[in-house]
């Protein structure tokens, strides 16, 4: 078994999965469409109630007065995390639905690599329709969508999509476990997206509940991304210092997800097996 | 174990943990055991039939033998690759339809389902394209490969099914219960390219409540009732086994004479006489196997009796499913 057998394996099943969405558009539309509204949203509720010096009250907080494209940047970090939460969990649980799951289980190719290959769809799905959906939203909010240090901003997304998705693997374990997607996925995912400050600088958090969100790498890639575009300051003050973190959850998590989604494996076939729903 | 064998059993347990409701939270933690020291070994180049009601562990037994499930106790081989310490080498070796038409992308089309278990099943992109189209070809699935799974039916997906097990030209097939939802041609064909199949060198265990199915198909079969393997061998053997009465039609002119002449036999236990479509018949009830048919024959020929035809009652392995559980296989499957 080689590593180029095993990768071919991964990278079919990344186009597969891409095939599989071609044929639901509408899901594709979604994907762009929700960041625009997400944004939309306060971006009005700031035009309807801001008082006069309301970018300065923003900048102040947050430091940038381009409210505008620092909440298209929290959209757009949220559909990236809200992807990644239900094509990676859901996605084990749908598979496990479908009766799917078990054929995935007959197949020399290790699970890890079909996991991978999944990965690597959502990733592109997701970075695609995200980076349309904010040049879009910007167009549509008249805003310039490449201001500031964009390679810099989409590298702190490249390197934060790696312990985002371990994470999802994480908890895909728990939800083949358990076997309650939805809720779990929900309660999950709403929770990451709180802390991680889509639309509010995680500053103005109280100390404790800081810590906590520091302790999600969304987090720092969403500050990333703020920084580079729109300058609003790294946690460490240099770009780099920020990105060595996210390298250090990039190094750890997905042997922390592997490792959790192992052991759940081995407990559920050591019982009822993968295909019991 | 026996290395050269394609699946070596030894006393194989499982038991499942479950969790009978008891109202709306409370909930109490129960055992099931599925497999109760299962030993069998299934030789190379045979269909080997499981037979066995619902829930009698069949389904169990083939999950741990292709590595979804981990036994709770025993030791399993298959193709020489011990299930759980060598769990890809094991994978690679087997074709498996397990989960019928559960088992496929239903938004994929045909063909491209049977390629990207190709991927899975490691063949480059060539091979993978090849080995879809010879499936496909095989199976006679032209005219739909190219449409979404979803558009199929019932039975096209099963066929579509059998072909995935086929994609890594496996020495071992691990085929469970492949005819559900097939009509009755439908089946019949399966049956054949299985058969053809196992003719080419392919090892066939095969998973089935029909009795006539494992009865025309099997080599031999195992009965396995409630975890606990009952009865193992040919077909032959097993009705071998029941060492039930003989009976046997002669068609033809028999007279009251010749009658009288078998009743003399110690080995006859009864005679009666039938008409069917205008044809008379005396049937004949022995004690035994037929090792004295021939004996039977001369003495009513030697009556001068004229026979047209002569046939047998011979035991089906629903008499041996009976024997050996004491419920019949149709009863137990439907309250199930």
């Amino acid at each position: 078994m080689t590593l180029r057998a095993n990768l071919s394996a991964m990278l079919a099943s990344t186009r597969m999965r891409l095939l599989f969405v071609s044929r639901y558009p509408g899901q594709l539309a979604m994907d762009i469409i929700v960041p625009i509204v997400l944004a939309a949203l306060p971006i009005l509720l700031g035009r309807a109630g801001g008082a006069a010096n309301a970018e300065a009250v923003f900048e102040a907080n947050t430091g940038t007065s381009n409210y505008v494209a620092y909440l298209l940047i929290g959209s757009s970090a949220l559909n990236l995390v809200t992807n990644a939460f239900w094509h990676m969990a859901y996605w084990l649980r749908r598979e496990q639905e479908l009766g799917t799951l078990e054929t995935l289980y007959q197949v020399p190719t290790p699970r890890i690599w079909v996991a991978a290959g999944t990965a690597l769809y959502s990733a592109v799905r997701s970075v695609s329709t995200t980076l349309i959906a904010f040049w879009l939203g910007c167009q549509i909010m008249h805003v310039n969508p490449f201001q500031g240090e964009v390679a810099l901003a989409l590298l702190f997304i490249l390197i934060g999509l790696v312990p985002l998705y371990s994470l999802t693997l994480l908890f895909g374990a728990v939800v083949l476990k358990i076997k309650e997607a939805n809720a779990l996925v929900g309660l999950m995912q709403w929770g990451v997206i709180f802390l991680m400050g889509v639309y509010y600088p995680i500053t103005i958090f109280p100390p404790l509940v800081k810590v906590l969100a520091l302790l999600f790498p969304p987090t720092w890639m969403t500050n990333g991304v703020r920084a580079a575009l729109l300058g609003v300051g790294f946690f460490f003050g240099t770009w780099y210092k920020d990105l060595a973190v996210l390298w250090a959850f990039m190094l750890v998590t997905p042997w922390l997800g592997w490792w959790v989604f192992s052991r759940v494996e081995a407990s559920v076939r050591r019982n009822e097996g993968m295909g019991q729903f | 174990m026996n290395s050269s064998a394609p699946i070596q059993v030894n006393n194989l347990c499982k038991i499942y943990l479950t969790r009978q409701r008891k109202g709306l939270f409370k909930s109490q933690k129960t055992t099931v055991e599925a497999l109760k020291d299962v030993t069998l070994q299934v030789t190379a180049g045979e269909i080997f039939g499981l037979l066995g009601p619902n829930g009698a562990g069949k389904t169990t037994l083939i999950k741990i033998l292709t590595t979804l499930l981990l036994p709770t106790s025993g030791e399993a081989w298959v193709n020489g690759f011990h299930v759980q310490r060598e769990e890809n080498k094991v994978r690679a070796s087997v074709g498996c339809m397990l989960m019928g038409e559960r088992g496929l992308y239903w938004k994929l089309t045909g063909r491209e389902n049977l390629e990207y278990f190709g991927a899975l099943y490691h063949l480059n992109p060539s091979q993978r394209k090849q080995r879809a189209k010879d499936i496909i070809d095989l199976l006679n699935l032209d005219e739909l490969a190219d449409r979404s799974v979803e558009t199929y039916s019932s039975g096209q997906k099963m066929k579509l099914a059998f072909g995935k097990a086929l994609v890594n030209d496996a020495p071992l097939l691990v085929l469970d219960e492949p005819t559900n939802t097939l009509d009755v041609p439908s089946a019949s064909e399966l049956r054949v390219i299985v058969r053809n199949l196992n003719k080419e060198g392919k090892t066939v265990v095969y998973t089935t409540h029909i009795m006539n199915e494992a009865e025309t198909l099997c080599d031999r079969v195992a009965i396995i009732d409630r975890g606990q393997l009952l009865a193992l061998g040919t077909v032959n053997e097993l009705k071998a086994s029941l060492r039930q009465d003989q009976v046997t039609h002669f068609e033809g002119a028999i007279s009251s004479k010749a009658e009288n002449a078998l009743r003399q036999l110690p080995e006859v236990l009864q005679t009666s006489r039938s008409t069917q479509e205008g044809k008379a018949i005396l049937t004949v009830v022995t004690a035994g196997d037929k090792g004295n048919l021939p004996q039977l024959i001369e003495i009513l020929t030697r009556q001068g009796c004229v026979l047209q035809k002569i046939t047998s009652e011979e035991p089906t392995l629903e008499d041996v499913f009976i024997a050996k559980t004491g419920r019949t296989l149709a009863q137990d499957t439907s309250v199930k």
